[in-house]
């Protein structure tokens, strides 16, 4: 049984309460076990990968020197030939033949530590996947018990709360008063910058001598009046 | 960043928004975060060893009419993905919101998930509301 089925299973039962075990002790158990054998399995895989890489490099630097001693010795037998040595030749020839014999089997071996190596690094991935899988599952039991302590200091609340009804809408309607409070308060922040604005660009006019407020003294009335005596 | 610390630093920002935070650690471990945007309902956190996840509970079962559960269950089931950033579900006997953030991630977005969380509740509750008692 997967253990999301084992969440939901739990749940269903009741299990919704801090402390209570969504899944049982023995599953969790299982699950840590399989994880900490994994990367045991892991460590002595890796181990055991370094060792025979080792080898495998040093067959094929053998291998390699093996190779080269045949053509050396090739191109000596046929320089014995050219030399018309029969003898040294097929002395020679033998030797060539044994390398050969001592190159092929360490090639063999070398395949077959290749093999290892490369059995080795898919048993490292498939435990690696199985260690993830398990985490997974692990992260799930876990994200259920910490919303479990979550959710629980405010279903006490609730519980509290529950003889008003309409809690939620008082509350919301409580958030919507705050917030138009606020937009109001920013609105009349604006209004504040906006005609504080405003004044700034009167002055500056009067100053100028621009506009109805720009010349309101007492020497412009007494203009006016004596305009009015003369007509 | 441990729970503490993001209380720390969550208690002295100010989003650009002009939203504040009141962030307190509870004896069992859970940070509860009121943001000024919504203060009615808090918005707990927790870790698990992947995740941060922050949860609103929302309201129990108690409080939707009866008759209505199953039309709210499928209101939920629809809004859900329309949800930026948040999920509906049910703990227990209560309906949350949630968001699931990684262990990595950075407190301008842990902020951003926060800001976007008090608001995806005020959504939400409004539109449920009709089915509360």
């Amino acid at each position: 049984m997967s253990i999301l089925k084992n969440i939901l299973t739990a749940i269903r039962g009741g299990a919704s309460e801090v402390g209570e075990a969504v899944v049982d002790a023995n599953a969790m158990r299982i699950l840590g076990q399989e994880i900490r054998d994994a990367e045991t399995a892991i460590t002595k895989a890796k181990q055991s990968l370094t060792s025979l890489k080792a080898s495998e490099i040093k067959l094929k630097r053998e291998v390699n020197s093996l190779q080269q001693d045949i053509t050396d010795y090739e191109s000596k037998a046929l320089k014995a030939l050219e030399a018309n040595n029969e003898g040294l030749a097929v002395e020679v020839a033998n030797r060539i033949a044994e390398l050969e014999a001592e190159a092929a089997e360490k090639s063999a071996e070398h395949a077959s530590l290749s093999v290892q190596v490369d059995k080795i690094n898919i048993l490292i991935r498939s435990r690696e996947k199985t260690i993830q899988k398990n985490k997974r599952e692990l992260e799930k039991i876990k994200t259920v018990e910490q919303l479990q302590k979550a959710t629980s200091t405010m279903s006490t609340n609730f519980a509290a709360t529950n003889a008003s009804e309409h809690r939620v809408s008082a509350a919301l309607e409580r958030v919507k008063a705050k917030q138009t409070n606020w937009e109001d308060r920013m609105e009349a922040g604006e209004w504040m910058t906006d005609s504080s604005q405003s004044d700034e660009l009167d002055s500056k006019l009067k100053a100028a001598g621009i506009g109805a407020g720009a010349d309101t003294g007492g020497a412009s009335v007494l203009e006016r009046l004596k305009a009015k005596q003369a007509g | 960043m441990s729970l503490n610390d993001l209380a720390f630093k969550l208690n002295a920002h100010t989003t650009d928004e002009g939203t504040r935070f009141d962030a307190v650690v509870s004896e069992d471990g859970v940070l509860e975060v009121f943001c000024s945007n919504n203060d009615e309902f808090p918005i707990n956190l927790v870790k698990t060893d992947t995740q941060l996840l922050a949860i609103t509970p929302l309201f129990s079962v108690a409080e939707v009419q009866p008759e209505k559960l199953n039309e709210l269950n499928e209101e939920l089931l629809f809004i859900s993905p329309a949800i930026p950033l948040s999920s509906v579900g049910r703990q227990g006997d209560t309906y949350i919101l949630f968001g699931a953030m990684a262990l990595n991630t950075t407190f301008e977005n842990i902020i951003h998930e926060l800001e976007v969380q008090a608001e995806n509740t005020l959504d939400v509750l409004e539109v449920i509301e009709p089915l509360l008692v």
